[in-house]
């Protein structure tokens, strides 16, 4: 059933649907490995509670849409609050930390990847919630003889756009200009006098953020559930690694080529699609070790 | 400093740091907790249950369902005039975790009996360490360890075999559904054996298996999976998978609209699933049970049952805990029948060929493969009809003496053993 005769009936609307599907896991990848390499490239942290915050962003749409029953203010709650909180933890918990032994905040982290599920657990239950798709974005669409997804061409073109944006953010505005410039070098910034300390706190929520959204997109996908984090923390990881930490550019190319290579490993292969993204990092590690925009793309 | 190497150690602490993250997840510790009531004569029972990690909710079940019966037995006074002295242990889902408890549990608690368990491979593991060991296990979960060589003494399995609840749910979909049928499998032997069990129904009935995708344990993506689906236009596609891959299997499922284009059926679903689920969860899906709440409305034990168990934990319970009820009253009643509560092989030996009605109509364990012979039940979604803990429609309970093979094929895991998987 697998194995030789799946490529005999290999079409081209096949591979095309193949490549869409892997775009749109890739996109989520994306927001997870930005967010997870902003905070990196700015605060030297090393976020493993990042996937955790992912978590927080479902369960925030899952209220959200509760209450109002509005997916977009959903999404939009689940980014502000969420990043609210991103901003309190960095504020409260990380900041005593910096300028210490740099493996303090990644055991803070850590803790927090266990210690918030099981919060979240004593409050929400051991249960997931469930999040609907939103209407206006379920079905799908036919062309010819592909199928695609609503809400994953939902997905690919609102990444595309938050992306964009935040390029916009980074390139175009003062804010952007001094976060560039102390992921680069925070001594310099500091020496021109301007508070680091402020602008890690934003870059620390601003990475949150992105983690929420990737959370809160994916919500409707699978379900809110408390341990849903940890995967998501481990995919932002060899996506960075792939990419090349602190590098915007990396953490986009990467992660779409993550999303597309487990995409066609399900369609040959499918026991092999989570290993295969592993196999990827290890190869990446060996033959270039600093990613594949390691050093030139810190912007 | 230098910005370039400043940069390349960075990577290489963040590398290190990952691998130290890694490590310390895998120590992650595990506190036991003891209900002790020290008294020389108590019957000492310990269980194991995962109750961290993804599956916690259907170990708090086990957890709970067990304390339950262990409660009920102690407020009659004890198992012959022995008080239970219970001990529960959280085995993390992992295969060395329980099997170190296990060993805690009989050479430190000093338990003469085990239970619980969640996984297919880790009651192997826990059933040859207490064939060994010449203590008596009896497990929650659905295993295959009743089977062939697997089978010991001591060791009783209280949830249907994997292969009966593929027969269960194939016979159904074939003569109601449809024929020309494909398979999502969760890739490690669970998945497989209720493949197993699929493939030879198909050859029974004449129907065609169009095609079966591996995805791998803990895949939360499938929708890379579905191009292959929609080009194989099955009639039915059967989900042998589980916990939050069936919940994203299911969601995916229907955010393409499959769920409208094909019946689908999960060989094993869970409240907890359907409840993830939600809507989509509709009239669409069917999934398998050992156990639903509302069979409370066909049988008096299964109303009591549901009646104290709801009043205890305030919810309705997932079919891994109420086998986990099963089990342990089971141990309780072999050994009244046996008269004793030490001669362990006497206890085994009451066990085999007990008959009982406890949660659900009457029972038996099989005394030549020790196995709780009961019905399973194929459940019909209720979508957006679906209200609190009402989730699903019974729409058949299959008996338990049809889905089993006999004893000799038992023996020898035919006819499972000779039937070839897709790759």
């Amino acid at each position: 059933m697998q194995g030789a005769g799946m490529l005999g009936d290999l079409s081209w609307d096949l591979i095309v649907m193949q490549l869409f599907f892997g775009l749109a896991l890739g996109s989520v990848y994306v927001l997870l490995a930005s967010g997870l390499s902003i905070i990196y490239g700015l605060l030297d942290v090393v976020n493993f509670a990042h996937g955790t915050f992912a978590m927080l962003g479902a369960y925030a749409v899952f209220l959200a849409v509760t209450l109002t029953g509005s997916f977009a203010v959903g999404i939009a709650s689940a980014v502000v609050v969420v990043a609210i909180l991103g901003m309190v933890t960095e504020f409260v918990l990380l900041k005593p930390l910096y300028g210490k032994d740099p493996l303090l905040p990644l055991l803070l982290t850590f803790g927090l990847s266990v210690a918030i599920p099981d919060f979240m657990k004593v409050i929400f239950g051991l249960i997931g919630k469930p999040v609907s798709y939103p209407e206006a974005l379920s079905g799908s669409t036919t062309l010819g003889l592909l199928t695609f997804s609503n809400y994953r061409l939902f997905v690919i073109f609102f990444t595309m756009a938050i992306l964009i944006s935040l390029w916009l953010f980074l390139k175009k505005s003062d804010l952007g200009l001094i976060i560039r410039a102390a992921t680069r070098d925070r001594l310099m910034v500091q020496v021109l006098g301007i508070n680091t300390s402020r602008i890690w706190s934003i870059g620390f929520a601003l990475g949150i953020g992105l983690a929420a959204l990737a959370g809160a997109i994916s919500a409707p996908m699978m379900a809110a559930t408390p341990d849903m984090g940890v995967e998501m923390t481990m995919v932002a990881f060899v996506v960075t690694v792939v990419g090349g930490l602190g590098s915007l550019g990396g953490a986009i190319v990467g992660g779409l080529l993550i999303g597309v290579i487990v995409a066609f490993t399900s369609l040959f292969a499918g026991e092999y699609s989570t290993v295969a993204m592993y196999f990827c990092m290890a190869v990446i590690l060996l033959i270039r070790p600093r990613g594949l925009f390691g050093e030139s793309g810190r912007e | 400093m230098d910005e370039k190497t400043d940069q390349k150690t960075s990577r290489r602490n963040f590398l290190k740091s990952g691998a130290a993250v890694a490590g310390l997840s895998l120590l992650g510790g595990a506190a036991p907790s003891i209900l002790k009531a020290a008294a020389p004569e108590v019957i000492r029972y310990g269980t194991m249950h995962p109750l961290t990690g993804t599956y916690s909710a259907l170990g708090a079940d086990q957890m709970h369902a067990t304390q339950l019966a262990v409660e009920e037995w102690n407020a009659k006074g004890g198992v012959l005039g022995h008080k239970i002295e219970w001990i529960y242990r959280d085995d993390q889902l992992n295969g060395a975790v329980a099997l170190r408890r296990a060993k805690e549990l009989v050479e430190e608690d000093k338990c003469d009996f085990i239970g619980g368990t969640l996984s297919g491979s880790i009651s192997l593991a826990i059933n040859e360490f207490a064939g060994k060991n010449k203590v008596i296990y009896v497990t929650d979960c659905q295993t295959d360890m009743v089977l062939g060589s697997d089978l010991n003494k001591y060791g009783f399995a209280f949830m249907v075999i994997p292969y009966s609840a593929a027969l269960a749910a194939s016979k159904y979909t074939f003569t109601k559904l449809g024929k020309k049928w494909f398979s999502i499998t969760a890739d490690y032997r669970w998945g497989q054996s209720l493949l197993e069990g699929w493939i030879w129904q198909s050859q029974q009935m004449g129907a065609q298996h169009v095609g079966n995708v591996y995805a791998p344990l803990g895949a939360t993506d499938f929708s890379t999976y579905f191009t292959r689906i929609m080009a194989a236009k099955p009639d039915v596609l059967v989900m042998n998978n589980l916990g939050a891959d069936q919940t994203a299997a299911l969601k995916q499922a229907s955010e393409l609209g499959l769920t409208k284009r094909m019946k689908i059926v999960c060989t094993k679903s869970a409240l907890s699933t359907m409840k993830e689920v939600g809507a989509a969860y509709d009239e669409n899906v069917l999934g398998g049970m050992s156990f639903y709440w509302g069979l409370r409305d066909k049988y008096a034990g299964s109303k009591k049952f549901m009646d104290s168990y709801m009043k205890k934990f305030g919810q309705p319970i997932e079919q891994d805990g109420e086998s986990g009820y099963v089990a342990t009253n089971v141990l309780f009643m072999a050994m009244q029948k046996a008269n004793t509560t030490t001669d362990k092989l006497k206890i085994a030996a009451a066990m085999e060929g007990l008959k009982y009605t406890l949660t659900k109509g009457p029972e038996y364990v099989r005394a030549c493969d020790h196995q709780r012979v009961q019905s399973y039940l194929l459940l019909r979604g209720k979508g957006r009809r679906a209200n609190g803990w009402d989730l699903a429609d019974i729409v058949e309970e299959v008996p338990g003496d049809s889905i089993i093979m006999s004893c000799e094929d038992n023996s020898k895991k035919l006819p499972f053993v000779n039937i070839k998987l897709p790759k």
